[in-house]
């Protein structure tokens, strides 16, 4: 019952964040920054939110610094793996926007069918525009060559689909 | 047991496999490991030349005709060669530590440097990079080399199939796409077929490309015919030419895949411990069967046996 029990203490977390986000975003700032999500450009200001989301939802596992949990690389005893880093020691980079946003929303098994994994499905407690946010922010962290290797998958995936 | 949550699904694939669960783990056989059964165990190609090791390398340049031996630097448990690096050979040792050598082993050295002790019982080349070298270790995990065995790294722990962790016996490395910027590594266990992309993002099942979409889409889910289910997987081989053209070697047999190994076909119905398919020639197979090295020229269709080396 772990699981259930994170995401409905995520749900109270970000529940107060949703409206601390709303609130920033509302308040006209629309300077630009140099990530896409999903082809869609990303405001400096969704960042910034993105980046308070992330502390108050994805932190606890993933690590404040996106540095993953310890030792990351060795199954835990339930014979799942950790949460990796989300910086470019870690392999998000090497997921296309698309599949982040379905992991992030549906969870791994969203993308890996009748995958088990501790990764809780964000579809509940967070809006696609929250997600959005949180994924870019994770983006405007990475170094020159995994930005540009994600953009190369994303590509990919979207001329694929 | 699954857990709960707000947006689970049953797949049908998490339901097959709680059904099979019980039944593997009572099936489970005494594993026999790929290379450990005596002289010879592994096989390979070096362009045309075929290698056999185990206690010594013995080559033939002859399709199995006449062979020299040559020298090991230990007892060979697993081989690996590329096609666009003639003459490099990768052996995983008995003893620990991984052999290179660059003329086709006449002579060797041994790489160990991050690699922690135990035998090396299976090992790959990158399909797309001849210096990017994996060795998996029992009981530890799957390390990497990008250096061709200057240094290592821990890439992934092991994989977990029906409850546990388990083994890779063989490691081959499929150039199809992961969708991840990258291709796939296939791992033969003790329990049967798994796979991880090379960016070791999760082990995961063999699945058709499309499984998701008809997930999604409500379709029929596209055929599959895995891998007898709990069965160990001694050795595996993925041939450049046609890289989505799989052999595996089985306690059941010989096992063939034209589609990555979502449908398989049995084509030898004896114990079989080696494969090795030619990297121009993805009909040249060649295979321990029983106790005899046998060589096909058609995919397995007939087998003529090698001469006593
Ligand atoms: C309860 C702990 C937990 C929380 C909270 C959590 N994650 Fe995860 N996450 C995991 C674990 C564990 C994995 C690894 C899953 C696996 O491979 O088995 C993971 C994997 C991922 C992946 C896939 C990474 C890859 O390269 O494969 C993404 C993307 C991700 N998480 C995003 C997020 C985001 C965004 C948040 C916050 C909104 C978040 N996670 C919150 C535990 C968590």
């Amino acid at each position: 019952m772990r699981r259930v029990a994170y995401v409905s203490a995520g749900v109270l977390a970000v529940a107060a964040t949703g409206i601390a986000v709303l609130a920033q975003s509302g308040s006209g700032s629309e300077s630009g920054s140099d990530i896409t999500f999903l082809g869609e450009p990303v405001t400096a200001a969704d960042i910034a939110a993105g980046k308070d989301l992330y502390a108050q939802s994805c932190a606890a596992c993933h690590g404040a610094g996106l540095e993953g949990q310890p030792d990351w690389k060795r199954r835990l005893p339930n014979g799942r793996m950790p949460a990796p880093p989300h910086d470019e020691t870690g392999h998000t980079w090497h997921h296309s926007d698309r599949n982040l946003f379905e992991i992030t929303k549906n969870g791994v098994e969203a993308v890996v069918a009748g995958y088990e994994s501790d990764m809780p499905a964000f579809g509940a407690v967070l809006t696609d525009a929250e997600i959005t946010a949180v994924l870019a922010y994770i983006k405007s962290t990475w170094p020159e060559r995994q930005r540009a290797a994600q953009a190369e998958v994303t590509a990919q995936d979207e001329g694929g689909s | 047991m699954k857990m709960i949550e707000p947006n689970f699904r049953p797949t049908r694939r998490a339901v097959l496999t709680a059904a099979l669960g019980i039944g593997v783990l009572a099936a489970l056989p005494g594993v026999a490991r790929a290379g450990t059964g005596g002289a010879n165990g592994s096989l390979a190609f070096d362009g045309d030349a075929l290698l056999s090791a185990g206690g010594t390398l013995s080559t033939s340049t002859d399709g199995g005709a006449t062979w020299s031996e040559r020298a090991l630097p230990g007892r060979v448990l697993a081989l690996a060669t590329h096609r666009d690096r003639p003459g490099r050979v990768v052996a995983g040792l008995a003893e620990g530590g991984v052999g290179f050598s660059e003329d086709g082993g006449a002579t060797w050295r041994v790489g160990t440097a991050g690699l922690p002790d135990g035998a090396v019982n299976a090992v790959a080349i990158g399909s797309r990079d001849p210096d990017l070298i994996y060795a998996a270790i029992p009981g530890d995990g799957l390390y990497k080399s990008e250096d061709a065995g200057e240094s290592w790294t821990l890439a992934m722990d092991r994989p977990w199939l029906d409850e546990a962790e388990r083994d890779p016996l063989a490691l081959v490395s499929v150039d199809l796409d992961t969708g991840m910027g990258g291709i796939w590594i296939y791992a033969g266990t003790e329990t049967g077929l798994t796979r991880v992309p090379d960016c070791f993002c999760r082990w995961q099942d063999v699945q058709p490309g499309n499984a998701m979409d008809a997930l999604v889409a409500g379709d029929a889910p596209p055929p599959e015919n895995p891998l007898p289910a709990g069965e160990p997987v001694l050795s595996l081989a993925s041939s450049p030419s046609s890289p989505e053209r799989l052999y595996a070697a089985l306690p059941s047999g010989l096992w063939a895949s034209r589609d990555g190994g979502v449908v398989w076909t049995q084509i030898v119905e004896e114990s079989a411990s080696a494969v090795a398919v030619h990297p121009e020639d993805e009909t040249y197979v060649a295979a321990i069967v029983g106790d005899a090295l046998k060589l096909s020229r058609d995919s397995g269709m007939t087998w003529t046996a090698a001469a006593a080396k």
